[in-house]
């Protein structure tokens, strides 16, 4: 069922003039005869909307930092942010040196009354101290809260002093949560502080095996990087790094060995990925595991870069294998799919990703959004020139890297890299909206009461979302499908991904237990009997 | 009961989380309310899922989504807005207002905005309740009787006495809230029970979804307990100054009774006899049965039991009554960490510990690589709490028996029953299982270790399991 811009405004009218007027510009419908639709995204979220969004600290802690298990991540402040942040994406890690794996910990700093009071650095400084005699990490991390910044603490100078006396590299992050607009600045402070002092830090020149890339922004969120390194190693790449799921600080180092990067969540990495290019001449390209058809695509688009027939020939092949294996195990799960509609809202790049693997398995996705996304995770990155920067971005600013003058190395001749990017998202991402079917809707930063909405007016079969969203849906009669958690399951990328997320999903559609939604004497009429002329009977 | 004050600055696994999580608990309970939290959206995020995870309920809470700029021109604006939002989308009758460590750190004067937001608005029906709460002022504990105070400081009006008595509940699930009922619908009393979150944290499947669950305590009622007969409330671990039934008392004179929760034949006790005092009441003859089959339980788990040594923590009134329950039953507490409990506490702490024959270590400031440490130590073979403290099996091979909040690894922190006579017998045969369960899986190699190692046997030691 289309849904018309009058429902959308109908449903709007709820709202004061102000949001009413704000939100209007957050929500699209797909129509390619339009041209280009602009979508408003990345601005401050409404106050007293029941957002789905987190924090700078979250993005920047939580999301990329986090998953590198060998450093241990310290959180500057009170309590609650680093218990929230604790084991709560399940990032999977696991390292050859168990006691170099610091995933299942939660470090903070616990600042109290009498640290917002009298400053939080000395109690800092000997945490770091603590940290190092007792985990003896490669590296340390510190990630501001909130009121670090307000309190004026001075984190980096700390950090110095600390990586002096210490003899390790030790990290600071000024990701307070009141910065920017979303966990989206977090992410680009993270990236900032990755880029500045561990990529590039290693003494590697070259890489040890063949066709060596590294995977950016790639979480391994229920094993996801795991399932997709094994198939690029069976193809023949050599993974040099992972940022950030199952990655290390011992492998980001030498992150610039690689020929290529790939990324997946352009949203939370982008900005390492352009930075690597200016630096070391390395481009990056857009994949998307997630889906049968994306991987195998993926695949094909690496091997046109690499442009070696050897490689393209085992690409073939283990497609043609991988293929033949998962499409049998696919087409029963197809029986029980197709038909059904979808909503797909998740993060930054998942509420795209997930609509091919969808589209796979017969269900159409009929909107679809990002909590924190950009307009060019909507549109294209053509968009970026034409985005302003507000106030609320200037305060993050841009780290500026020129040419490494010994490694920057063109990996290719500027005439073949512009042919490339004629045939393969090289340095480029095509956005959602590409994608998205004629009158089918999207919406940033969905929000509780929209999300309510848009289910009695759409009524999908599915919904794929988050945690704060899954029980108003389930409360709704719908499935819900958990993709920043993937509900304890996973992984859900790759080939074999593939075949998890079918059986999940059809066990959301065909579970006895929607069945016993009505009560069995709903129907039943309360007395029974039959009217005679007398009367009842 | 050796006492024991942090050695180190470096919190490592925590076993407490921040004030305003503890504070929208209680605001959940209330009919017709909703929460803002005033600061970074991130808290209110965060929060949402933790609460959510628990129990798997939608949980909605609001932010003023402060930025950059409010942390220099201060937040009065957002919060308006947040507001104005909040009642056009849900329209409730109460709106909590928690503060955070933003909040507080650029020194927000939220019961000023309030009043002033409520006069420019002329709104005289909606009740709004600041509650200041600063993540780094206490632990989500001290949150929770906070707003509870707050709660009824913000509605208490003077009202003629009446027979209902006041029930103040601890942070239980809403199973425990539904047997409390239970309980004092047994015993024929009229009651106000304040936070009663047993449908809006718990609720039915319906056919049609609202986005205000129905159930919580009405404001009326809440109103009303300034005239009360007396406050019961489940809080001997809470300092006068947050204590809601303290404010009753001292500004409209009702009698407080300051209990431990219900759990355990002795608190349960406690918890009729002061009804039955109160009100006058008779214990009904149906539940001295659930008694008698309580005493049955524990005689026939005496032995197991007897082999248990515990650590207990979480929350400081939760962790007293298990306390309790396990001096009960000989499963001795050997570590108690109750984090951020006051002085008052940990008296109690150390009079109930005293009834042990064994050593116990009471930890006040603590984190999980401490108790780890010390449960490992000395030798405990089964731990008390929310889920956290599965880094304890997981790095000690110490079970966990999840009890509290938040349980985040497992479906139906909800429906945990440990109140009353049944709830006690419900929460014994947890323990005394997760102790059966450790047997039924070493015993036979610990037998083989005792007996045959060392020994030249025929049989290799894989057929002896």
């Amino acid at each position: 069922m289309a849904m018309t811009l009058e429902q959308i405004s109908e449903m709007l009218a709820k709202y004061p003039v102000k949001v009413e007027k704000n939100r209007k510009k957050h929500i699209v419908i797909k129509d390619s005869a339009a041209g280009r639709q602009e979508i408003e995204a990345n601005t401050r979220t409404i106050p007293g909307i029941i957002t789905n969004r987190g924090c700078a600290y979250a993005g920047c802690k939580g999301v990329v930092l986090g998953p590198l298990k060998d450093m241990v991540h310290i959180t500057h402040g009170p309590i609650g942010c680093a218990f929230y942040t604790w084991g709560a994406r399940r990032n999977k890690a696991r390292s050859e040196d168990p006691g170099q794996n610091f995933m299942n910990y939660c470090v903070s700093t616990d600042m109290q009354e009498s640290d917002i009071v009298f400053g939080g650095e000395k109690k800092l400084a000997k945490v770091i101290d603590e940290v190092a005699e007792i985990f003896k990490p490669k590296a340390i991390t510190v990630s501001a809260t909130c009121p670090v910044g307000l309190i004026g603490d001075d984190i980096n100078a700390v950090a110095k002093a600390a990586e002096e006396r210490l003899g390790i590299p030790i990290l600071a992050f000024s990701c307070e949560g009141y910065k920017g607009v979303s966990q989206s600045a977090g992410h680009h402070i993270a990236n900032n502080g990755l880029m500045e002092r561990v990529i590039g830090a290693g003494e590697r020149e070259e890489a040890d095996g063949k066709y060596p890339i590294n995977i950016l922004g790639e979480y391994n969120i229920g094993g996801d990087s795991w399932e997709i390194e094994r198939i690029l190693e069976e193809v023949g790449y050599t993974v040099v790094s992972v940022m950030t799921g199952d990655g290390s600080y011992e492998d980001l180092q030498n992150a610039h060995t690689a020929e290529l990067n790939l990324v997946q969540c352009h949203r939370s990495i982008n900005y390492i990925a352009g930075m690597l290019e200016t630096k070391y001449g390395t481009p990056w390209l857009k994949v998307n595991f997630i889906g049968v058809a994306a991987t195998a695509e993926s695949l094909r688009n690496m091997a046109a870069y690499f442009d070696d027939p050897a490689l393209t020939a085992r690409t073939e092949e283990v497609i043609a294998r991988e293929l033949a294996r998962v499409e049998p195990q696919l087409e029963q799960y197809r029986k029980l799919c197709e038909g059904k509609t979808a909503f797909c809202f998740v993060g930054g790049s998942r509420g795209h990703h997930y609509q091919g693997l969808f589209a796979e398995l017969g269900i159409d996705t009929v909107l679809a959004g990002y909590e924190f996304a950009h307009r060019d995770d909507y549109e294209g990155r053509e968009v970026i020139p034409e985005i302003k920067t507000d106030a609320d971005s200037k305060n993050i600013p841009d780290l500026h890297v020129s040419a490494d003058e010994r490694r920057f190395r063109l990996k290719m001749s500027p005439e073949r890299l512009a042919e490339l990017k004629r045939q393969i998202p090289l340095s480029y991402y095509a956005g959602m909206n590409a994608d998205m079917a004629d009158g089918t809707i999207m919406v940033d930063d969905l929000n509780h009461y929209e999300t309510e909405e848009f289910i009695k007016l759409l009524k999908p079969d599915i919904f794929a979302s988050g945690i704060k969203d899954k029980y108003v849906v389930q409360k709704m009669g719908i499935p819900a499908k958990q993709l920043h958690s993937y509900d304890y399951s996973g992984p859900y990328a790759g080939f074999n991904g593939a075949v998890n997320f079918a059986r999940d999903v059809s066990m959301g559609f065909v579970s006895p237990t929607w069945n016993f939604i009505v009560p069995p004497w709903k129907d039943e009429p309360l007395l029974t009997g039959s009217v005679t002329e007398e009367g009842v009977a | 009961m050796a006492e024991l004050q942090a050695a180190k600055s470096v919190s490592e696994n925590p076993c407490h989380m921040c004030m305003p999580i503890g504070g929208i608990l209680p605001l959940k309970g209330v009919e017709g309310s909703m929460v803002l939290i005033h600061g970074s959206q991130g808290c209110s995020t965060y929060m949402r899922r933790t609460i959510a995870e628990h129990f798997n309920e939608p949980v909605d809470v609001a932010s003023s989504a402060l930025n950059e700029k409010g942390t220099v021109y201060g937040g009065g604006e957002n919060l308006k807005q947040a507001l104005d939002n909040i009642r056009k989308v849900y329209n409730p009758r109460l709106i909590g207002i928690l503060t955070t460590c933003l909040a507080e750190t650029i020194g927000e004067d939220i019961e000023r905005m309030a009043a002033e937001y409520l006069a420019e608005r002329g709104l005289t029906d909606l009740v709004v309740v600041p509650v200041n709460t600063p993540g780094y002022g206490g632990s989500q504990a001290d949150g929770y009787y906070l707003a509870l105070r707050q709660i009824v400081a913000a509605l208490a009006v003077p009202t003629s006495r009446h027979d209902k008595i006041n029930i103040i509940a601890a942070n239980v699930s809403p199973a425990d809230i539904r047997e409390i009922k239970r309980l004092l619908a047994a015993m024929d009393i009229e009651y106000t029970l304040l936070p009663d979150f047993a449908d809006t944290l718990d609720r039915p499947y319906e056919e049609k979804y609202t986005r205000m669950a129905p159930g919580g305590t009405p404001l009326t009622d809440i109103r009303a307990m300034t005239g009360a007969a007396a406050t019961i409330e489940m809080g001997v671990t809470v300092p006068p100054a947050i204590s809601p039934g303290q404010l009753l008392a001292d500004e409209y004179g009702v009698a407080l009774h300051r209990l431990p929760i219900p759990v355990g034949v002795a608190a349960t006790d406690l918890f009729l006899r002061t009804l039955r005092e109160i009100t006058g009441r008779k214990v009904p003859d149906d539940l001295l049965a659930e008694r008698g089959r309580l005493l049955d339980a524990m005689i026939d788990s005496h032995k197991h039991n007897f082999a248990g040594r515990s650590t207990i923590f979480g929350e400081p009134e939760m962790v007293y009554a298990v306390t309790r329950i396990c001096l009960e039953n000989g499963i001795w507490p050997t570590v108690v960490a109750a984090g951020g409990a006051g002085d008052a506490a940990v008296s109690l702490f150390r009079a109930a510990l005293a009834g042990s024959p064994e050593p116990s270590y009471f930890l006040r400031e603590t984190d999980f690589s401490e108790i780890r440490f010390r449960s490992a130590a000395a030798g405990v073979n089964v731990a008390i709490g929310p889920s956290d403290g599965r880094y304890l099996t997981e790095k000690a091979g110490i079970p966990l028996v999840r009890l509290g909040f938040p349980i985040l690894d497992r479906m139906g922190g909800q429906r945990i029953l440990s109140v009353g006579y049944t709830g006690t017998a419900n929460l014994l045969d947890r323990i005394t299982n997760t102790l059966l369960d450790a047997k039924h899986h070493s015993y036979r190699s610990k037998l083989y270790e005792e007996f045959y190692k060392g020994r030249r046997l025929n049989m290799a030691p894989a057929q002896t399991r």
